[in-house]
């Protein structure tokens, strides 16, 4: 039996920030992951973290993942592949499968960071081949290169449908809809804007009765529900796609914990079955610790910090870290965790509505339930200058936990203050220079630079786009609302890239002055890109 | 389980609805209206079901079908979800082939579980 001081299940975000603190902290430390390839959902999360700095705000989730793994190859740790932990346990032993034999090894504390699996929903034709769940799609086309469909039907407006659903539009994919059987959409009004913007329509209050084809998906059939979520005869929609996406939650794959004999709790607002968990992430067993998705549903940046907690607890209790070392440390994660989990969208509000922001503003009611904030409800909000010549206009309007923006302006004009989940405001007696840093690094992608001086009955909107090939400067096309719908025609003037930007390009494109105020993406002209 | 499953709880007699032939359970093709039959034949928690039917019994061992069951148990019954318990998660939690758990050498003394 080979023995470890840690074992830690689950290389994803968690289990490798749990591993580098505890192998840092000088511990022994072995990573069993089921997968082939280390980093969990990570590097399938090609969108940029919302946060602060010290959350990797604005760095793309794949580089997370890249440098979590570089770090723990700095340090030495033992990351096993197709390392399938089919058991824990009395005295903290696990069964590992690998290579098609069963090895026993044992530590003195085990982190279970066994994250969470997709959940369903059953309908007449869910089995049919082309029902997949989203972040099965995701895999699909972000790891292996494959698209998942042609034309896609994607069931959920949390942030998982919603972010699933840009990449399919990066990917190639034509998304005929997104739909939730709630009455408002469940995820960011970010990512929500940054979709319907491109034309997708969002349906709330929407569920899907029926895939139909033969041997695999040929069209989706969606129907308005009532209050009690029931469809309602009569309003059946049908939409020729080959594929269906389900992003309805995550559970929790906490079988492990079960095994292993840790008290467990039904916690619907987790996401099901969890163990009943210590402050530091410690079961019922003694050393025996859960963190991330596991522990119930969260986000990554969060699961990356309780990971850093366990272990940290550990190092403590096995003596690599003395009680003062291990307070400061438990004093800095709290804190930065409670930072990430604040906000509107935070662990504890799942499923409540907020009429205002915390500044007392009114919350867009067309984004809660279109998906796209309407001009009269955006001008209620503090981000707009309506001063002459080039201004930033910020269309974040909850309360989110996110603060890239503040930090990157060089003309310190944009205001979010030390609560990052602050709607950002502007401040009136700074210049902004035009140099578009904030257009490119905003995770939510909702800062656009307008300038209402560009020459005669003209002006520039620039906003921040991530589809490739990027258009070149002169081409035209239209230009696009918040809904998606054509306004005006819009000429490419300028396509700004830079490292700080990290991908996103600020497109910019003259439309007439007029339009300033609704004109928010570039489609190019048939033909053209 | 430390609660009393009531079981005299019993429904009405069983009405067969329309999408009875959905199936719930994809590892092991159990539809909706065996799963509600075994419910009026008595079966009160999923851990039931499962012993039943095999729902939760195949390759993904009921992480895609324990949710979806246990709505239908919750709904047929009126009992809140959180009462109805869960699948056991027992070694091997995930599926291995009989020939890999014999060849490992190395058994301690430590396969007992814990004291519940």
């Amino acid at each position: 039996m080979k023995r470890y001081e840690l074992i830690v299940i689950g290389a994803g975000p968690s289990g490798l920030s749990a591993a580098i603190e505890a192998a840092e902290a000088g511990m022994q430390v072995v990573v069993f992951d089921e997968n082939g390839r280390p980093g969990g959902q990570l590097f399938k999360q090609i969108h940029k973290f919302f946060g602060s700095k010290e959350h990797q705000a604005k760095v793309r989730g794949v580089r997370i993942g890249e440098n979590l793994l570089a770090k723990a190859k700095d340090l030495g740790i033992h990351v096993i592949l197709d390392a399938t932990v089919l058991g824990i346990y009395k005295n903290k032993e696990v069964s590992v499968l690998i290579e098609d034999e069963v090895q026993n090894y044992k530590a003195d504390a085990v982190i279970i960071a066994t994250g969470a699996a997709e959940n369903m929903i059953p309908f007449k034709g869910w089995d049919l081949p082309g029902v997949m769940g989203a972040g099965a799609a995701q895999t699909m086309m972000n790891i292996q290169g494959i698209r998942p469909g042609g034309k896609i039907l994607m069931v959920g407006s949390g942030n998982v449908g919603l972010v699933v659903s840009f990449q399919l539009l990066q990917a190639g994919c034509e998304v005929a809809a997104i739909i939730d059987a709630a009455p408002r959409v469940g995820g960011y009004g970010v990512h929500a804007s940054k979709v319907t913007r491109t034309g997708i329509p969002l349906y709330t209050s929407y569920t899907v009765i029926e895939a139909k084809g033969v041997d695999s998906v040929e069209s989706a059939v969606i129907a308005r529900v009532d209050e009690c979520f029931q469809p309602i005869p009569g309003t059946e929609i049908e939409l020729g796609v080959d594929t269906i996406c389900i992003a309805v939650g995550l559970s929790p794959m906490s079988q492990l914990a079960d095994n292993a004999g840790c008290q467990m709790e039904f916690a619907p607002g987790k996401g099901g079955n969890v163990p009943v968990l210590s402050e530091t992430g410690e079961t019922s067993i003694a050393n025996v610790y859960c963190a991330g998705d596991v522990a119930g549903i969260e986000e990554a940046s969060s699961a990356m910090i309780q990971g850093k907690i366990a272990a940290a607890a550990i190092a403590r209790d096995l003596g690599y870290i003395d009680d003062i070392e291990f307070a400061e440390k438990k004093t800095a994660y709290a804190e930065s965790l409670s930072k990430i989990r604040a906000g509107m969208f935070a662990p504890g509000n799942k499923g409540k509505v907020f009429e205002k922001t915390d500044e007392g503003f009114t919350i867009s009611d067309s984004l809660l339930t279109k998906g796209y904030l309407s001009e009269s409800e955006l001008s209620a909000f503090p981000a707009l200058d309506a001063s002459g010549g080039t201004h930033i206009v910020i269309e974040c309007t909850q309360n989110i936990p996110c603060d890239p923006c503040q930090d990157v302006c060089p003309a310190g004009c944009i205001i979010v203050g030390n609560t990052i989940t602050q709607i950002p405001k502007l401040d009136k007696d700074k210049k902004c220079s035009g140099c578009g840093l904030c257009v490119g690094v905003c995770s939510g992608q909702a800062i656009f630079l307008v300038n209402d001086q560009y020459e005669d009955g003209y002006g520039t909107v620039g906003l921040p786009y991530e589809f490739l090939p990027l258009p070149a400067k002169g081409d035209v096309g239209k230009a696009l609302d918040r809904s998606g719908a054509p306004v005006c025609d819009a000429t490419v003037v300028e396509v700004r890239t830079n490292k700080a930007m990290d991908k996103t390009a600020m497109l910019v494109m003259k439309v007439p002055v007029d339009q300033l105020s609704s004109a928010r993406f570039f489609k190019a002209a048939e033909g053209g890109n | 389980m430390s609660q009393i499953i009531v079981r005299t709880k019993t429904s009405e007699p069983f009405v067969p609805l329309p999408d009875d032939d959905l199936i719930i359970c994809r590892c092991e093709e159990i539809t909706k209206g065996e799963i509600r039959k075994a419910i009026h034949e008595g079966m009160r928690t999923l851990n039931e079901v499962k012993r039943y039917l095999r729902a939760g019994m195949g390759l993904c061992q009921g992480q895609t079908c324990q949710r979806l069951v246990l709505n239908i148990i919750s709904s047929e019954l009126k009992i809140p979800g959180g009462e109805l318990g869960r699948i056991t998660g027992r070694m091997p939690v995930r599926p291995a082939v009989m020939e890999a758990v014999g060849k490992s050498t190395e058994h301690s003394e430590g396969v007992e579980r814990y004291d519940r």
